[in-house]
């Protein structure tokens, strides 16, 4: 697996960017962070659209730039791709011609024209101007764009901001078609914690300037809960055990013994599930997270109970949190995290390593078509 | 009316200043708009004012000061006459300089206005996508702002066409080499042959309004479109 070894400062007048990080050239990695962190300055210097940042950049042991040695691979060379916030398709040119734009400079052929105009679904598309485009239909353009260039690295800066809510759930699902099929790198920059979780396997987390966090995603999400910088939340990646159509439930595997029932699948979730076992011969994972605030405790289990999810865990970790608890609990190898009042923790007298049941309710299990309006950060 | 040589000879005469004067405003005016598009210094301004002069300055002051330079006793002048053997000041070349210094903003300002417009945000978009500067130029940035270069150039040479103050100073009135239609034109009123004077200014007034309805007309059907 290949690394970019970023070790770069720079100055404005009111900000400092400083980061000294390795990531890996593999999957998705997300980078995360609220407004003015400097994500976007990030992927800016990576890709050598900005110059005057001090340090160096290492590209699988390739130097990008190096201010010491007055060294700067300018972007054309680079071989790095980007996709903008707004897609930034010329409009002087069809919605073929900016494809062929990027197609006729790539000096490489791995990929074929037909082949992304057919992983996007552009066909229909071709010959339209890109100013009729929708914005998603905009963003497709703008991604096939940048994969016809074969990058060694795809850069996404908030791809998505722009998109209404149906457009978003499409573009997350073909972007993870494109890595899982294409296995191009990506460094997926977003605001949005939500679109991180469903898409990104490795988290770099960013503030004033700074790495904050960097690791798996799950992980990452679940010490960012102790930061009070995001709604808390409980992010798994869990196998998808069974559709029950007829009582609009899907189950997801927990353990052996323990399953988690959240509202049926839609279409695309299952497309994107299935095409991923196609593709990787995996089996069919679903990302979803539950906030903690959905999640309540009780000592004893309610058999008798409307809400379809218990479960029985250990409690590890307790942390007072102004009039709120948060209870870092363990079931078998899966940690949850369940925020209650202050009173009644001290009315069930909860401490750590007392067995307790947590109950979640079907429709409190977030996926990237179910989650209605809510967002995680 | 052109049945004269003397008129027809000014009207090849001035094209040919007019033409050669837009091809090299052109090719100098473009980078400089391009250069002043993107300059983030505080003596921008200063470079902006020198290129906007010709605006307000009166030809005659701007066709002084070039006749001083151009003459055989300045280091311009005096270094064209020993690399040619021929005098630069009164001379086709020198109203061609004296038009492309008259005539610089009506180039440059249309297409530096043309490419803050257009941004870094295409452009950068080309660089992602493997396109080095030439490349950049002639198939992003020179298709988006083709309106722009169309109205500079007409500008430019409608501009050059009806000079008079700078080519007077600098090219005097030879026929044939610096005397332009509107040099003839006041020819003919100095010599109260008003008929003729009278077909040349109609001639020119009517050139000039069907080159600006035209540049208009282009505009009008070319809106920016940014994506």
């Amino acid at each position: 697996m290949g690394h970019l070894d970023i070790n770069v400062t720079i100055e404005y007048d009111n900000f400092t960017l400083d980061i000294k990080q390795q990531l890996p050239i593999q999957g998705i990695t997300g980078i995360f962070g609220h407004s003015g962190s400097g994500k976007s300055t990030l992927l800016r210097i990576i890709a050598g659209l900005i110059k005057d940042a001090k340090g160096d950049i290492l590209l699988n042991k390739k130097t990008l730039f190096n201010s010491a040695t007055n060294s700067f691979i300018k972007p054309e060379k680079r071989n790095i791709g980007l996709v903008f916030q707004d897609s930034r398709l010329f409009s002087h040119l069809t919605v073929k011609g900016n494809l062929l734009f990027a197609a006729t400079r790539c000096k490489t052929s791995k990929l074929t024209f037909s082949d992304i105009i057919e992983l996007t679904d552009l066909t229909s598309l071709l010959d339209k101007k890109v100013t009729k485009l929708s914005g998603g239909e905009q963003q497709r353009v703008a991604l096939a764009r940048a994969l016809l260039a074969e990058p060694e690295l795809l850069l996404l800066d908030e791809p998505l901001s722009a998109l209404d809510k149906q457009n978003k759930s499409l573009m997350l699902t073909l972007l993870n078609k494109v890595q899982k099929t294409l296995n191009i790198p990506i460094y997926y920059v977003s605001h949005s914690l939500a679109e991180l979780q469903q898409l990104a396997d490795n988290l770099l987390v960013m503030s004033r300037g700074e790495v904050s966090h960097f690791g798996n995603v799950h992980q990452i999400i679940h010490q960012l809960n102790n930061s009070a910088t995001i709604q808390q939340q409980t992010s798994l990646s869990l196998p998808i055990q069974d559709h029950l159509a007829d009582y609009g439930l899907t189950s997801l595997r927990l353990n052996d013994a323990q399953q988690i029932y959240l509202p049926l699948l839609e279409h695309s979730n299952l497309e994107s599930s299935s095409e991923k076992q196609h593709v990787n011969d995996e089996v069919k994972v679903l990302r979803c997270f539950i906030f903690a605030s959905d999640i309540s405790i009780t000592k004893h289990e309610h058999s008798g109970s409307s809400i379809v999810n218990h479960l029985a865990a250990k409690i590890t970790h307790i942390s007072a949190q102004q009039r709120n608890t948060l209870i870092t609990v363990q079931c078998q190898q899966q940690v949850f995290y369940a925020q209650i009042s202050l009173w009644s923790t001290q009315r069930l007298a909860l401490k750590i390593d007392d067995d307790i049941f947590i109950q979640f309710k079907a429709s409190a299990v977030h996926t990237l078509n179910n989650r209605g309006e809510k967002t995680s950060c | 009316m052109f049945t004269q040589s003397p008129d027809l000879l000014a009207l090849i005469t001035t094209l040919k200043m007019a033409g050669v004067t837009t091809l090299i405003l052109l090719f100098i005016g473009t980078p400089l708009a391009w250069y002043l598009a993107h300059l983030r210094s505080r003596y921008k301004v200063f470079i902006e004012a020198f290129v906007a002069l010709p605006l307000v300055l009166p030809p005659t002051v701007l066709g002084f000061y070039l006749l001083l330079a151009l003459s055989p006793q300045h280091l311009p002048g005096k270094m064209w006459q020993e690399l040619t053997g021929q005098q630069l000041a009164f001379s086709f070349t020198a109203i061609v300089i004296g038009s492309v210094l008259y005539s610089l903003p009506f180039v440059v300002q249309p297409l530096q206005k043309a490419f803050e417009q257009l941004g870094d945000d295409v452009v950068d978009a080309g660089k992602m996508l493997g396109a080095g500067p030439i490349d950049r130029f002639f198939h992003i940035v020179f298709p988006l702002t083709k309106a722009s270069f169309i109205t500079a150039a007409s500008l430019g040479f409608a501009h050059t066409v009806g000079e008079f103050g700078v080519v007077l100073m600098i090219g005097g009135n030879i026929p044939g080499e610096t005397r332009v239609l509107s040099i003839a034109l006041f020819d003919h009123v100095e010599a109260f042959d008003y008929a003729k004077a009278h077909a040349l200014a109609i001639s020119l007034l009517i050139g000039s309004l069907i080159l600006l309805a035209l540049i208009y007309l282009l505009n009008y059907q070319r809106p920016a479109e940014k994506v």
